[in-house]
């Protein structure tokens, strides 16, 4: 495969964005619409006590995604209520069409006192063309199980032969790397299906994925398309530890294919995106979301700072 | 309305010696019938942290089954150890309730972890012991019922029971969570799962039991036991707010159903109410009904919710 990287084509700080963010545009995820790309991401504001809550937006472009034509205003999706899963974030969110609604699976945040947070996966619908959701419910569709101790999340679906596939991310635990360290986590590819897309049946801590550093992989947001005929999956991985600033060890965009939805090799030397330093994904290259529009195979990511500047597009050259 | 005698506070837990992580508290009784003794499980603290919190750990005491008001053993060490790292059950593993399933006991208890802007969130995990109780091993690192849609947080108080040959869980699940004067307190209510091995649950995704002192009221020890052709149901409630005093704090309700589906309240019949002087002067909660050599008790909190141990009554004939 042979990825033509367009560069950034979003940055935050050119809009004026809804609930009062002002910076980050993470994990771009695109609803391909009739005449626009509805690009979903997640943007930051800061509470009372000045830490983080994420909040979803959009910002719709032309098909060709040359041109920006309009940037939510609204709120799109609020937090949850206090206590629930998705009270002090929602990141990222996953549009999937579906009749004529829109689905969206969510992952939410909630702040922990041992560790900073545990996520789990939502569902909200829309019924206006993706421009508003509702929840389906106060607590989530899947979360933390037996095997799936914490940090269930970044639910990617997509209906194939009429079942729903969902590749999320399951964490396999917390751990200080220095005595005086914060917490870091680790979490892994897992894969789950359902029949009407609300009641899931996970492979339960089954790791679909193989590491390439070892067991402090961490591995985040999968999302999967079908290429001539066979199945695609694009995700990150980095190093669980002093991975936010020390770029050697920070977030690169990983591959792995598959005949039948259930074995995949990992073959990362399929998705070569050059590192360039200086470059606004030099340091780092993350979230990745791949769709087609108008036959072309189209790749969303974030760079730099887990998105804090933005996202970009990369084309399959074919 | 049901006749109890009450027997008095059986166990004391500021009574038992060289135990750091029993120092008070002994809640939601819960017990396993032996040849020779009930082993009575509860769950109790160590002396809270610098911060004044504490975590919880389960346990049991075996009385004599000639005569209840006997200790002859209390666990050496908890039944289960604290969740490590971000683990559901971290800080906390409070209440317990056990089922034998053939030569194995198992035990569903409620994790406690430790959240921001609201004090603590709860889901239930399960252990199991081959060495008839005394020991449990947990089934994994995470629980076996937790959040969903239709119960999206506090999700505790396990009941387990294996009603014709089934597996029924009897819990209560956070419906909200309301500020009292700037505090968080969670209203909950009386839910129902059932399962064919225990592990795998479907959630009723009702509630069992209309509330009755206010919308906001809490349900809680959903206790269910079968006899004379119902089930019978003792549970507590209390009021949502200044709840930790006499006026609002903890009774015990009761309810009965045919099917386990469809429950009707009647907390006229509950029949155990507050004494008027003593250590259940205030409040009385989480009851335990069984029914030992033709006799059928009550385990039960006092005031303080069990910080100074749980008592016994014996009901004046039968429940029907």
């Amino acid at each position: 495969m042979k990825w033509h990287k367009i560069g950034k084509i979003f940055d935050p700080s050119q809009h004026a964005l809804p609930n009062g963010c002002e910076s980050f545009a993470q994990s771009p995820q695109a609803l391909v619409c009739d005449d626009h790309v509805r690009i979903y991401f997640s943007t930051r504001a800061r509470d009372a006590s000045g830490k983080f809550l994420s909040h979803v937006a959009y910002v719709d472009m032309d098909r060709a995604l040359e041109r920006i034509l309009r940037v939510a205003d609204h709120t799109v999706l609020p937090l949850g209520e206090l206590g629930a899963f998705d009270e002090h974030g929602i990141f990222p969110i996953n549009p999937v069409r579906h009749g004529d609604k829109v689905l969206a699976y969510t992952t939410g945040w909630n702040r922990r006192v041992s560790v900073s947070v545990d996520t789990a996966i939502g569902l909200a619908v829309s019924t206006d063309g993706g421009r508003t959701f509702a929840r389906e419910g106060a607590g989530p569709v899947l979360a933390q199980s037996l095997h799936e101790p914490c940090l269930v999340g970044d639910g990617f679906v997509q209906a194939i032969d009429g079942v729903f596939h969902m590749w999320y991310i399951f964490g396999t635990g917390w751990k200080r790397y220095a005595p005086d360290a914060a917490p870091d986590r680790t979490y892994k590819i897992g894969h789950a299906t359902s029949s009407d897309g609300v009641h899931w049946t996970k492979e339960e801590a089954r790791q679909i994925v193989a590491d390439r550093l070892g067991p402090d992989e961490s591995q985040a947001l999968p999302t999967v398309t079908e290429i001539d005929g066979r199945h695609h999956m694009f995700f990150c991985y980095r190093q669980s530890s002093d991975f936010r600033t020390n770029a050697g060890r920070g977030y690169r965009i990983g591959h792995a294919w598959s005949d039948d939805l259930h074995n995949w090799i990992r073959d990362d030397d399929q998705i070569p995106l050059a590192i360039e330093p200086g470059a606004w994904d030099g340091d780092m290259q993350c979230y990745p979301h791949v769709f087609k529009v108008d036959e072309r195979i189209c790749l969303l990511y974030n760079g730099n700072e887990f998105g804090r500047h933005g996202f970009g597009l990369a084309l399959l050259e074919r | 309305m049901f006749i109890w005698k009450k027997l008095g506070k059986v166990f004391t837990p500021q009574e038992v010696p060289g135990r750091d992580w029993l120092r008070e508290f002994a809640q939601a009784p819960a017990t396993l019938v032996f040849d020779d003794y009930v082993r009575v499980y509860f769950s109790c603290r160590p002396g809270p942290d610098a911060n004044g919190q504490y975590v919880s750990y389960s346990a049991w005491v075996d009385l004599d089954r000639r005569d209840l008001t006997r200790v002859l053993r209390v666990a050496e060490q908890p039944i289960l150890p604290l969740g490590g790292l971000g683990e559901f059950d971290e800080f906390g593993t409070y209440p317990v309730s056990v089922a034998r399933d053939g030569d194995l006991v198992r035990a569903y208890y409620a994790g406690w972890t430790r959240c921001e802007s609201v004090p603590f969130n709860v889901a239930i995990g399960m252990a199991t012991s081959s060495d008839g109780g005394a020991t449990f091993s947990k089934a994994g690192r995470g629980p076996v019922l937790s959040y969903t849609q239709h119960e999206p947080f506090v999700l505790s108080g396990p009941k387990i029971r294996r009603f014709d040959g089934g597996w029924q869980l009897f819990y209560i699940a956070g419906r909200k969570w309301k500020l009292v004067d700037g505090r968080a307190e969670p209203v909950y209510k009386i839910r129902m799962a059932t399962s064919s091995d225990g592990l795998h649950w479907l959630p009723a995704n009702r509630d069992l039991i209309e509330s009755r002192v206010e919308p906001d009221e809490a349900q809680a020890s959903p206790d269910v036991i079968h006899a004379n052709g119902k089930y019978h149901m003792f549970f507590c409630y209390r009021y949502s707010s200044n709840y930790r005093g006499k006026e609002f704090g903890y009774r015990i309700g009761y309810a009965s159903s045919l099917d386990l589906v469809t429950w009707t309240r009647d907390d006229a019949k509950a029949g155990l109410g507050v004494s008027g002087s003593g250590w259940d002067d205030e409040m009385v909660s989480y009851p335990h009904v069984f029914e030992l050599d033709g006799r059928t008790y009550m385990a039960y909190l006092g005031n303080g919710v069990g910080r100074f141990g749980f008592g016994l009554a014996v009901l004046d004939g039968e429940l029907e």
